[in-house]
């Protein structure tokens, strides 16, 4: 269109999405002075943090909770990221951590986070689900959920600090000694009851791999961030974080620009030399930071694809792809009161507690029966217009079970696993969900890909496994930028998935970026 | 305290770091992406599809029904509309359509998709000139499968009354192909207000649609000497005397008809999780809004805008909306519903006031506190500056 010229010849960092991830990245080299270019395809800042409106009701999208924020006058390490960047979030606290319900065993119980790290509360109201009556089950909780503290303390440390294993050893032993277990081992050695281990399972899902081999370490920050800090959403909704840490980066002087597809990173000789567009326009930089999963990166993305060395393709090819979400979210016509809804977030495991089940149910094209629901309204009394509220039901089947997916059964497989979900649901709370819609839309890994393109719709990138231990990710990290100039940004880095991680993970990659950058100069 | 004798291992890290190379060594080096999920997303939402009209006839009074066909017309729901962007002198707009085949249509030997386009009585800009212009052999790029007006098994009443009034029967149409064909498990009831029988739409597509399911009742406001079939407005009365049981009201019409409509519904107790209102388009004159500032009414405006590190200014009329005056400008914006409540003309307004009409006010909370508006329901009170995407099309 008359010649005009939408961008400059060249930028320090041009960074793929605009997503949580991109954003912390172009935050931070934009506070370093780095000239920045955000590319995102999607019309909208966050990816799969957002919002939609719906008959003027504004809805969220995906967010349930959000760790790593902490109170104002204490905050933890995504608070502390967001003030020091000068993005300035209205956060309110979940009040509780979790119901869980387990159908066979008949467990019901409501568990509330501890704050500043004290996990009394916690411990107490698990222990006393379990029948403990001499205090015992409440001191071994206590202990476990202590270790897991001093553990996330230590990743906390270093994954921002290099340091020797002598060092290490010292200094953060317990790290050190748990760092060769599965979650499942080192639970067992606290001798809990089985009750007390479904409880403290429940947020499982949410990482990786069935307990048995997912990473203690993983499962360890997880349960000292939610459960000894507790967490928190956005007053409006997750829209407002991406929205807000977009604003800010262009005001920090990056250019990001919305509708824009990255056809192409360009390299030569085993550096990043640009990006091409999907209108054949090519923009220069030495550094690119990607948030496209490295699968789609290194087998389509790359050009020439010469230039992806051997090793890339097996790293792709080692990895196991993470879990995809599947989400019924629905504007009810009554307030959570009305319903009988007292809990944000509630774990439902109608069947019971058998984690290998009801993981090789999610590599199926469903139904599912482990699921999270959230009321958003009883962390946001304002959510939605008065005298309605927001419910959503969602469970994480893996990719597998969506590779049948096509036009024809689509609308099939989405109706008959979202009918299931409503059902379960009213069974459980005693109300006909049915009877109260007043909007619903039902996310599935289709949508998912349809508005961030992930590969194979996958949300949580890599999965943790023992194969895949983060401590081995941090370990071998180094050796795996296998093309010069180019990062990774997004759920299938290091830190793995949830929005707090994709934070980190952004950040990270600014992080090598930034180092890159130093080490060329001398 | 029990002894948890594996914590005094200090070779765990090492350990795994072994396990974790162990299967990096073992895998593959061929590069084999594998994304069915992405390749359904892919067809079921393909984005600007090219069109080619295969034909058009006349299908009422001032009305034309357009087919087209493309390589790969992707899956749509009943009741749903499609896009089409025109080239118009020196202006490149975008227009909605609610598509008035059925989904099932789209399939087969020879799949196609149509519109039902009406020549507005007053002066329209782009629907005059579809309808005065468009003929077989021509080529439109568009979007197809947009919308939320669509029967949702989970959420609304296995039987559907539709209050249609003029073109807004075309989804409705739609609808009764399907359901026709055993498509779609509804049934459905459509009351159709025209002001007289020459000014019924799809009469004979409707009567086609007929069956156990589907049953077609034309109201008519001016009828002419012999009609025996309903006559007047769509009442309550009349509502009530062709609704059995549980029911979801589909309301799709001209825009004076949703207030009413709605008033209908309300004094009748319908629950509101019972009716589904199709977008409305603008204000037919948004000078006329209450909070509007009239005296402004008839200026010209600069428009600043930046795209990316180009800018470039424009002229903005008070009584159009942003997204008419980038479009009036030959300057790309994408656009889909026009209501304001879809969100894709999305813009940021970097400097100047700017007036919408809360009908149509389908923002996000944190947008508005940024000054983004929807480019299609936001009209210039003063010069502007406003950042808007950069054509990618
Ligand atoms: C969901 C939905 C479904 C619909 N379905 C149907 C359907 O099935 N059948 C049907 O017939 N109609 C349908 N419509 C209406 C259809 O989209 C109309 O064609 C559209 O509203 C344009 O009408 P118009 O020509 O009267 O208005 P226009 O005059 O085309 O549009 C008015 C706007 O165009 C601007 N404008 C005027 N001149 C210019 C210029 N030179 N350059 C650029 N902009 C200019 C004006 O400022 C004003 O903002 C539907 C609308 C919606 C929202
Ligand atoms: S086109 Fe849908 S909001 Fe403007």
């Amino acid at each position: 269109m008359n010649n005009q010229k939408f961008f400059d010849e060249r930028y320090d960092v041009i960074v793929i999405g605009g997503a949580l991830a991109g954003l912390a990245s172009a935050l931070t080299l934009a506070s370093k002075g780095k000239k920045v270019l955000v590319l995102e395809q999607h019309n909208l800042p966050g990816g799969v943090a957002t919002s939609f409106v719906r008959s003027g009701v504004e809805i969220e999208g995906t967010l349930h909770e959000m760790m790593s924020i902490g109170p104002k006058e204490s905050p933890l390490k995504i608070r502390k990221f967001f003030d020091e960047m000068g993005v300035d979030i209205e956060w309110l606290r979940v009040p509780d951590a979790y119901r869980f319900v387990d159908g066979k065993k008949k467990t019901d119980v409501l568990v509330h986070p501890g704050t500043h790290g004290n996990f009394e509360t916690p411990a107490f109201e698990i222990a006393q689900a379990c029948g403990d009556s001499d205090g015992s089950v409440f001191h071994a909780i206590l202990e476990l959920l202590q270790l897991c503290h001093r553990v996330y303390n230590s990743v906390n440390v270093l994954s921002v600090t290099h340091m020797s294993k002598a060092r290490m050893l010292i200094e953060h032993p317990d790290f050190v000694r748990t760092a060769g277990y599965s979650a499942k081992e080192v639970i067992d050695t606290f001798h809990l009851p089985d009750t007390a281990v479904d409880i403290l399972s429940a947020y499982w899902i949410y990482v990786g791999d069935v307990i048995d081999n997912l990473p203690f370490t993983v499962w360890a920050v997880l349960m000292a961030d939610y459960l000894g800090y507790g967490s928190y959403v956005p007053a409006k909704f997750s829209h407002e974080m991406s929205l807000k840490m977009a604003e800010r980066a262009m005001e920090m002087g990056c250019q990001a620009e919305f509708g824009i597809r990255v056809d192409k990173i360009l390299a030569e000789n085993g550096h990043v030399k640009g990006v091409r567009l999907m209108n054949g326009e090519e923009i220069q930089s030495d550094y690119v930071i990607c948030s496209a999963y490295p699968d789609k990166a290194y087998t389509s993305m790359i050009e020439p694809l010469s230039e992806v060395p051997d090793g890339a393709l097996k790293f792709v090819n080692a990895k196991t792809v993470g879990v995809s979400c599947f989400s019924v979210v629905m504007l009810l016509d009554q307030s959570p009161e009305e319903l009988g809804i007292h809990d944000y977030s509630t774990f439902y495991a109608p069947h019971g507690m058998d984690l290998n089940t009801i993981f090789e149910e999610y590599a199926t094209e469903g139904p599912y029966n482990y699921i999270t629901s959230i009321c958003t309204n009883l962390a946001n009394p304002n959510a939605s217009p008065k005298g309605t509220c927001i419910y959503s039901i969602t469970a994480l089947p893996r990719p597998e079970g969506w590779f049948g997916v096509n036009e024809e059964n689509y609308e099939e497989m989405k109706q008959k696993n979202a009918e299931y979900f409503i059902r379960m649901e009213s069974e459980r709370l005693g109300v006909s969900l049915k009877d109260h819609i007043l909007e619903i839309v039902i996310e599935t890994p289709v949508t998912i890909s349809h508005y961030t393109g992930a590969y194979q719709g996958s949300v949580y990138g890599y999965m943790h496994t023992m194969d895949d231990h983060i401590v081995a990710r941090l370990q071998m990290s180094e050796a795996e930028n296998y093309i010069h100039g180019l990062a990774f940004a997004g759920a299938h880095q290091i830190s793995g998935d949830g929005m707090g991680p994709a934070v980190t993970n952004g950040r990270k990659a600014a992080k090598i970026i930034l180092d890159m950058m130093e080490e060329a100069q001398g | 305290m029990k002894v948890r004798n594996f914590i005094e291992d200090v070779g765990g890290a090492s350990r795994v770091t072994k396990r974790r190379q162990a299967v990096y060594d073992k895998a593959s080096n061929t590069p084999k992406p594998f994304d069915p999920i992405g390749d359904t997303a892919k067809k079921l939402h393909p984005g600007f599809i090219d069109l080619t009209v295969t034909s058009v006839r006349q299908s009422g009074k001032d009305a034309r029904t357009i087919r087209f066909t493309a390589d790969h017309l992707p899956y749509f729901k009943a009741g749903q509309f499609m896009t089409l962007r025109m080239k118009i002198g020196d202006s490149i707009v975008t227009r909605p359509y609610s598509i008035s085949s059925a989904p099932y249509e789209t399939r087969g030997e020879a799949p196609f998709i149509e519109i039902t386009v009406r020549r507005p009585r007053k002066d329209g800009f782009a629907a005059d000139w579809l309808y005065d212009n468009v003929k077989e052999g021509d080529t439109f790029t568009g979007e197809a499968g947009l919308g939320e007006f669509c029967h949702e098994p989970l959420r609304d009443a296995d039987r559907i009354m539709a209050l249609a009034g003029g073109s807004g029967i075309t989804p409705f149409v739609s609808m009764a192909k399907e359901i026709r064909n055993g498509k779609m498990k509804a049934d459905l009831t459509i009351l159709y207000g025209s002001r007289n029988e020459e000014e019924i739409i799809l009469k004979e597509e409707l009567e086609e649609c007929i069956c156990d399911h589907v049953r077609v009742i034309h109201v008519l406001s001016e009828p002419e000497e012999g009609w025996t079939g309903e006559t007047g407005f769509l009442t309550k009365e009349l509502i009530g005397k062709y609704t059995q049981g549980d029911t979801s009201y589909f309301i799709c019409g001209p825009q004076v008809m949703y207030a009413y409509m709605l008033k209908q519904l309300e004094e009748m107790n319908v629950p509101k999780r019972r009716i589904r209102c199709e977008v409305f388009g603008q204000a037919a004159d948004i000078t006329k809004d209450t909070s509007y500032p009239s005296e402004i009414k008839d200026s010209v405006f600069d428009l600043r805008v930046e795209q990316g590190t180009a800018s470039q200014v424009i002229p903005a009329r008070a009584d159009e909306s942003i997204a008419a005056a980038l479009e009036r400008a030959g300057i790309v914006i994408h656009t889909r519903c026009r209501s304001g409540a879809c969100g894709i003309c999305r813009i940021k307004v970097l400097s100047g006031r700017y007036h919408v009409r809360t009908e149509n006010d389908g923002r996000r909370a944190a947008d508005k506190e940024f000054n983004y508006v929807h480019a299609c329901a936001a009209y210039p009170l003063s010069d502007l500056t406003v950042k808007i995407n950069i054509p990618m099309q």
